[in-house]
C-alpha cells in the first residue's frame, strides 16, 4: 500500500509503523469520518444510478404506465430490430463521428505544429484558436444558425459573392449534419491545440538535430521525430474526441434539433427524445448502455491500434 | 490518462526547448522571418480570421436593428448601431437571474468540488487503511461510464428525493468527482510524507494537516481543477434542460435557447442575448489565460 503513494517510502513507512495507537485510532477517525459522507454522496449520485440503469434497461418501464414489467433483454433486441430511428441515429454519429474526428485531429495538429514553428504571437494566436471553446456550446450554435441562414446569412453571402449559388444549409438533409461539424470542430479545435502543442514542446530539440545530421527531410522528419514522440498524445486526443463526439447533443439539439428528416439526429438526441419526450425511460435507458459499449470497443481498439502501430 | 502529472509536468514546460535551443544559439527557428515562417504567419492570420469571424458577426447582428437583420445581402457592420437589443433583452427576460442562477451554481459546484477533492485524494494518497483499494478502484472505474447512461438514473434519483426543478438539482450531484479526486490523489502523492509526519509530531489535528500544510502546497491541481469544474458547469446544457422547467430557475446555456424558440425570428435579440452570455466569459478567460492554458496541460484533459 505505502508503493502506491511515492516510490522513496521506506522512512514514513518505518515512522508510521511506530505511530502511537491513540495516535493511528485519531488518523483512522480523520479518514473514515471525512470519507463517509464523500463515498456516501458519491454512491447516491454515481453508485445508485448505474443500478438504476441496469434495472430500467431489463424493465419496460414508462414513467407514465402504473405498472413495470421485467422483459429480459427485449429492449435491446427491440432497438436493433423495430426502431429504425435507432438504427438511423447510430449511422448518423457514426457518420459524424467519423468525419469530425478526424478533421479536428488534423486541423489541430496542424494549427499545433504552425504554432510550435513561429517564433513570435504564439500566444495571442493560441488564445484566437482557444476563445470558442470557452463558449458555451448552446452560445457557439446560435451564433452560427444565422451564419447558415438562407436568405440574409453570411456564408450564402460570400457564395454569392463569388458566383457560386448558396443553399438552406440547415434546412437541407444533405447539408444539416454538416454544417453542424463545422460548428463542432470550430469549437473544440482549440483544446487539441494547447494539448498537441504541449506534446511538441516536450520533444527534445537534440531529437531534430540529430535527424537532421542524418539527412532527414522536414517530412521525415515529422513521420520518424515527431509522430512517434507524440504518441502519448495522440492516442489520449484520439480517444477523448472520439468519445465526445460520439455522445454529440447540444449543437445538434440547438442547431438543427435533428432534423430535416432525422437527418441529423444523433444517438444522444434520439434517447433524450426517446426518455423525455415518449417517456420511455426504460427503453431509453437501453439504448444509452448500448452506446456505451459501442464508446468502450472503439476505445480499446483505439487505444490497441495506435500503440502497436506506435510503440517501439 | 496514465501518471498525468509525473509525466506531464516537468515535460509539459517550455522552458527546456527554449533555454536549450538559446544555448545552441542561431537556431533558426528562433529568428524572426525567413520565408518559411512569413507563409506560416500569411496561413495563420488567415485562419485566425477564420475563427473570431463568427463572434464579429455575433456582436455585428447584436447592434444591428429589426429591419437591418433581415435585409439581403447582409451588412457587415451595423448602419445604425443600437443597444436596443441588449435593452430588450434585459427588459423582456430575466437575464440577470439566469446569470445569477448559473454563476451561483457554478460557484458551489467548484468550491465544493475542490473540497471534497482534496481531502478524498489526500486520504487517499498518504493514509493505510482497510478497504482503501477496493474504494479507489470503485471509484476510478465509474470515470469510463459516459455521462448519457448516468442521465435518466440521475432524473429519478432527484425526482425521487423531490429536488426536480431546483438549483439544488444542479448542485448536488457534481460536488463529489471521481476525477477531480484520482487528480488530487496524483498531485498530492509526489508531496513528501516526511511534510506531514512533520506536522504530526508538532501535535497537529489530522484536519489541520489538510488545511495548513497539504491544501497550500496544491496550488497548481486545485487551479487546474477548479477552471475545468466551472467551465464544465457553466457551459453544462443537457442536465439543466432535463432537471429544470420554470423560467427563473434557469441558467444561462438553457435560458439562451429558451429565449431563442420564445424570439425565433428575431436573430438581433438573440445574437444580444448570446454576446451578454459569451462576452463576460471571454473577458476572464483573457484575464486568467495563462492559468487556464497551464491546466490544460497539467491534466491534459479537456
Amino acid at each position: 500500500m505505502a508503493a502506491t503513494t511515492t516510490p522513496t517510502t521506506t522512512p514514513p513507512a518505518a515512522s508510521r509503523t511506530t505511530t502511537s495507537l491513540p495516535g493511528r485510532r485519531r488518523q483512522l477517525a480523520f479518514v473514515y469520518g471525512w470519507l463517509a459522507p464523500i463515498l456516501a454522496l458519491f454512491a447516491v449520485f454515481s453508485l445508485v444510478p448505474i443500478g438504476i440503469a441496469v434495472w430500467l434497461s431489463l424493465h419496460r418501464y414508462n414513467q407514465l404506465a402504473p405498472v413495470s414489467p421485467f422483459i429480459g433483454l427485449r429492449n435491446f433486441t427491440y432497438a436493433f430490430t423495430d426502431d429504425p430511428a435507432f438504427l438511423n441515429s447510430l449511422a448518423v454519429t457514426g457518420k459524424y463521428a467519423l468525419v469530425a474526428v478526424p478533421l479536428n485531429i488534423v486541423l489541430s495538429l496542424a494549427v499545433a505544429l504552425a504554432l510550435n514553428h513561429i517564433t513570435r504571437l504564439r500566444a495571442l494566436f493560441r488564445t484566437v484558436f482557444f476563445l470558442p471553446a470557452i463558449a458555451s456550446a448552446v452560445a457557439a450554435s446560435l451564433v452560427w444558425v444565422p451564419i447558415y441562414d438562407p436568405q440574409a446569412g453570411w456564408l450564402n453571402a460570400v457564395l454569392n459573392l463569388l458566383g457560386l449559388s448558396g443553399k438552406s444549409w440547415l434546412g437541407d438533409p444533405g447539408t444539416a449534419l454538416w454544417s453542424v461539424m463545422v460548428t463542432s470542430v470550430w469549437q473544440d479545435l482549440g483544446f487539441n491545440v494547447i494539448v498537441f502543442l504541449a506534446g511538441l514542446q516536450a520533444i527534445p530539440l537534440d531529437f531534430y538535430d540529430v535527424a537532421k545530421v542524418d539527412g532527414a527531410g522536414v517530412v521525415s522528419r515529422f513521420r520518424h521525430v515527431t509522430l512517434p514522440l507524440l504518441q502519448r498524445t495522440f492516442v489520449f486526443v484520439f480517444c477523448l474526441t472520439t468519445i465526445g463526439y460520439l455522445q454529440e447533443f447540444t449543437r445538434i439539439q440547438v442547431m438543427t434539433a435533428g432534423g430535416p428528416l432525422r437527418s441529423s439526429e444523433t444517438v444522444v438526441l434520439h434517447i433524450y427524445q426517446r426518455a423525455f419526450g415518449d417517456f420511455q425511460l426504460g427503453y431509453a435507458t437501453a439504448m444509452s448502455l448500448i452506446l456505451m459499449l459501442i464508446i468502450l470497443v472503439i476505445a480499446l481498439v483505439q487505444m490497441r491500434i495506435l500503440r502497436s502501430r506506435w510503440e517501439y | 490518462m496514465a501518471s498525468p502529472l509525473t509525466s506531464r509536468v516537468p515535460a509539459a514546460s517550455p522552458t527546456p526547448a527554449s533555454t536549450s535551443a538559446a544555448a545552441r544559439g542561431g537556431r533558426p527557428r528562433r529568428r524572426f522571418g525567413g520565408p518559411g515562417q512569413i507563409v506560416l504567419y500569411v496561413v495563420l492570420s488567415i485562419a485566425a480570421i477564420g475563427f473570431v469571424a463568427p463572434f464579429v458577426l455575433m456582436v455585428s447582428n447584436s447592434l444591428k436593428t429589426a429591419q437591418e437583420i433581415i435585409q439581403v445581402p447582409p451588412s457587415l457592420l451595423p448602419e445604425h448601431p443600437t443597444f436596443a437589443n441588449f435593452a430588450f433583452v434585459l427588459q423582456n427576460s430575466p437575464y440577470l437571474i439566469w446569470y445569477r442562477n448559473s454563476l451561483l451554481v457554478a460557484v458551489a459546484v467548484t468550491a465544493l468540488t475542490l473540497f471534497t477533492s482534496s481531502i478524498a485524494g489526500y486520504i487517499f494518497a498518504k493514509f493505510a487503511f482497510p478497504g482503501k483499494n477496493v474504494l479507489f478502484v470503485v471509484l476510478l472505474s465509474t470515470m469510463m461510464i459516459p455521462a448519457p447512461v448516468l442521465l435518466i438514473p440521475s432524473y429519478l434519483v432527484m425526482n425521487f428525493l423531490h429536488l426536480l426543478n431546483t438549483l439544488w438539482a444542479l448542485v448536488v450531484g457534481s460536488i463529489v468527482s471521481a476525477f477531480g479526486i484520482f487528480l488530487m490523489r496524483q498531485f498530492i502523492a509526489a508531496i513528501p510524507d516526511d511534510l506531514v509526519d512533520a506536522a504530526r509530531l508538532d501535535g497537529a489535528g489530522e484536519f489541520a494537516i489538510y488545511w495548513r500544510v497539504i491544501l497550500p502546497l496544491t496550488g497548481p491541481a486545485l487551479a487546474a481543477l477548479g477552471i475545468f469544474t466551472f467551465l464544465g458547469s457553466w457551459n453544462d446544457y443537457l442536465w439543466p434542460l432535463i432537471v429544470i422547467n420554470d423560467q427563473d430557475k434557469m441558467v444561462v446555456p438553457l435560458a439562451l435557447t429558451y429565449f431563442n424558440s420564445q424570439h425565433a425570428q428575431r436573430s438581433d435579440l438573440v445574437m444580444a442575448a448570446a454576446t451578454m452570455a459569451v462576452v463576460p466569459v471571454c473577458v476572464v478567460f483573457l484575464f486568467f489565460q495563462r492559468r487556464i492554458v497551464n491546466a490544460f496541460v497539467l491534466t491534459g484533459i479537456k
